[in-house]
């Protein structure tokens, strides 16, 4: 098992190490780059704009660059600081130790590898502090949609599966297909119209908490208000969060019902099922104790499989109700070309994945005494 | 001969026995032997939904070749209101006059907006499909009849592609390098969505190739080229249609998705995506109709082309009966 584990963290390696080329590949391709923004500025001179060139390192050669943004380059040694590492490229730190560990062991300054991300452009602040920051409410828009739309996928779909062809099942199976057919935004957008439209105007269109009353959410103001009204703050809160999580989990429930249908269905034309209804067991303890736990084992790896798709697919989500999560963020910097930022995110976002295959490969293997290390 | 043929055969074996038990033995019953795909559309006809959406998706073409020309958009066009009409700064609720209400703001008319955009939505879902299923073949066939290191190098780059934020890079990829032109938005949806076919591929091409036609190919030593071409492709058909429908549906609903980020096309040239952008700011001053039947229009061709893939699984899928 160990072994095992071991072994699936060590493919994984290779392949963050793709994406980040893709990631860093994609921005470069990019015409005009971080100076676009300043092309129609008369203010700008050419002298401010190599200037800000050099202040972010964007003068280098591409490698350098993806060498720095990787920590694996010292930008000390091109700007002659003195005192420098002697090479440009420092696999070894000033302390002797390897230069991908972190800050206090290699004594190197920052860089990916010592999960620093970098600055972001347009406002200066830290990628990592801005990432953390929108992390809280991707999290918690996240996590409440995933508990409903796994709960109510898991009943709808064992429901369907042992009432086959029933009304019920039938009304499921339109259900998934109008779900899968239907872009979130535009389910959002009828939610809003309906909720917050001239007609009713009963829950707010967008936004995390109701700025007339309450501070900005996650700002050092809005947790003494919360402090001081925890009641009414979590009402705002649910009050903000109903419309963008009925989005998310009528979009996804569609196509994880069928699969839990799907898998229930499989499962209760097993041998073991029959034996067990043969053996006079009640019909409820035959199908919750024998057939229902056989049939969430291909579930559990498809959950792994969707949650980081969960935090990536609530950009939509999230982007239409002003919810100021990573979703968001990641528009705005796309409009600002903040491409620290953006790869920041990426990186992250790739980085969930490939722990969401990793945790789905290793939970399927426990679970499963059948599969063999 | 494949599998389905073969299956026919039997089918037509019994059946002539029967009729002949019938009719008396001395009299012949020719029976017509029907091609793969004669079989398949035998069967693709039994699936009601299947012919609604392939009936839709006929309608829909129709729509989009020569609604345009119908009633063609210029974005740099005013549209007038008839005299004695006030303007309407949310637009116009359906009338006989406008069938699917008019937009905000200018108070276009939004069924000439989805006709218009019927075409471009359409063409960017199809022929981003093309390209991804060419892509995906070419690299699913190289690396499942080469094997070895090709294989491998292949199979990891798919790998990290997949462990991609697909949607993320997208949206990254159309702003920077899409830049509102619609043949650069079909170019990357064209190259973001060949990964899934060329495993699909690779893993047919693994069990084909083992088979012993492409043996016997090999034996009178055909070249490497044909026998992909000429004897294993054709027998993993069927399913890359089916994963192409797939990929049409995914592909319509990102281009609305990332237009509706404002991201995708211009606005100067409407597709569902953008029209849907835009019908965003008059939402709460209560016009509904504006989002709600492009969306429709988005809602519908997605389930007619998924209705399309299914009957087209069910009609290749030789342990279905016709």
């Amino acid at each position: 098992m160990t072994k095992y584990v071991i072994r699936r963290v060590a493919q994984s390696i290779p392949v963050l190490f793709g994406i980040t080329i893709i990631v860093y590949g994609i921005l470069l391709a990019a015409p005009g780059g971080p100076t676009a923004k300043f092309a129609n500025n008369p203010r700008m001179t050419e002298a401010q704009k190599d200037a800000f060139k050099r202040s972010w390192g964007l003068d280098q050669p591409i490698p350098v660059q993806y060498c720095r943004w990787m920590g694996l380059c010292n930008p000390a040694v091109d700007d002659k600081i003195a005192g420098s590492i002697p090479s440009p490229v420092a696999l070894i730190g000033p302390k002797g130790w390897p230069n991908f560990l972190p800050e206090a062991l290699s004594g190197s300054t920052n860089g990916l590898l010592h999960g620093d991300l970098g600055f972001s452009i347009s406002s200066g602040y830290s990628v990592g502090d801005r990432i953390a920051t929108a992390a809280l409410p991707t999290f918690i828009l996240a996590s409440v949609s995933l508990v409903i739309w796994l709960t109510l996928a898991v009943l709808i779909g064992v429901f369907a599966a042992i009432k086959r062809y029933s009304i019920f099942d039938q009304a499921a199976t339109i259900f998934a297909y109008v779900g899968f057919a239907m872009p979130t935004f535009w389910l959002g957008l009828m939610l809003i119209f309906f909720f917050s439209g001239p007609g009713l105007n009963i829950l707010p269109a967008g936004g995390m908490t109701e700025t007339r009353t309450s501070p900005a959410f996650g700002s050092p103001d809005y947790w003494v208000y919360f402090g001081g009204h925890p009641l009414a703050a979590i009402v705002d809160l649910a009050k903000h969060l109903l419309l963008p999580v009925i989005t998310l989990v009528v979009v996804n429930i569609a196509g994880d019902s069928r699969f839990v249908r799907a898998s229930m269905l499989e499962a209760l034309g097993q041998d073991y099922v029959r034996t067990a209804k043969a053996k006079g067991l009640p019909n409820r303890a035959v199908t919750f104790k024998h057939a229902l736990r056989n049939a969430l084992l291909p579930v559990i790896t498809n959950i792994g499989l969707e949650i980081p798709f969960l935090f990536t697919g609530a950009i939509v989500t999230e982007s239409i109700f002003s919810w100021p999560g990573m979703g968001l963020l990641f528009i705005t910097s796309t409009t600002q070309a903040d491409y620290p930022v953006l790869m920041g995110i990426l990186l992250i976002s790739a980085l969930v994945v490939v722990a969401g295959n990793l945790l789905a490969d290793i939970a399927y293997a426990f679970v499963d005494p059948r599969i063999k290390f | 001969m494949n599998v389905e043929q073969r299956i026919e055969m039997e089918v037509d074996a019994s059946e002539v026995e029967r009729r002949q038990e019938e009719a008396g033995s001395d009299y012949e019953v020719t029976l017509e032997s029907l091609s793969q795909w004669q079989l398949a559309w035998k069967k693709f006809k039994k699936h009601h939904l299947a012919l609604l959406g392939l009936g839709i998706l006929g309608l829909l073409f129709l729509v989009a070749v020569f609604g345009p020309i119908l009633a063609p958009f210029d974005f740099n066009t005013i549209p007038k209101l008839e005299p004695g009409a006030k303007p309407v700064a949310a637009g116009r609720p359906p009338s006989l006059l406008h069938l699917f209400g008019e937009t905000g703001g200018l108070q276009r008319d939004v069924l000439q907006l989805v006709v218009n955009g019927a075409r471009t939505s359409l063409f960017i879902g199809f022929s981003s499909m093309f390209i991804g299923v060419l892509i995906g073949t070419i690299v699913g066939s190289v690396a499942g009849y080469l094997g070895g290191f090709v294989d491998n190098f292949l199979m990891r780059i798919v790998d990290v592609m997949l462990s991609l934020p697909i949607l993320f890079v997208i949206v990254v990829a159309a702003k920077f390098l899409g830049q509102g032109s619609v043949l650069l938005v079909v170019v990357i949806f064209g190259v973001f969505s060949w990964m899934g076919v060329s495993r699909l591929v690779r893993s047919l091409f693994l069990s084909i190739r083992e088979r012993e036609f492409v043996e016997a190919a090999k034996a009178v030593g055909v070249r490497d080229r044909r026998i992909i071409f000429r004897h294993i492709l054709p027998n993993a058909f069927s399913p890359i249609v089916v994963a192409a429908s797939l990929i049409v549906a995914g592909n319509i609903i990102t281009e609305a998705f990332v237009s509706f980020l404002g991201v995708g096309v211009n606005p100067t040239t409407p597709t569902w995506g953008n029209i849907l952008a835009n019908a965003r700011t008059a939402l709460l001053q209560g016009n509904w109709w504006w989002p709600a039947f492009s969306g429709g229009a988005i809602i519908v061709t997605v389930l007619a082309v998924s209705f399309v893939g299914d009957g087209l699984r069910d009609a290749f899928d030789p342990r279905s009966q016709t």
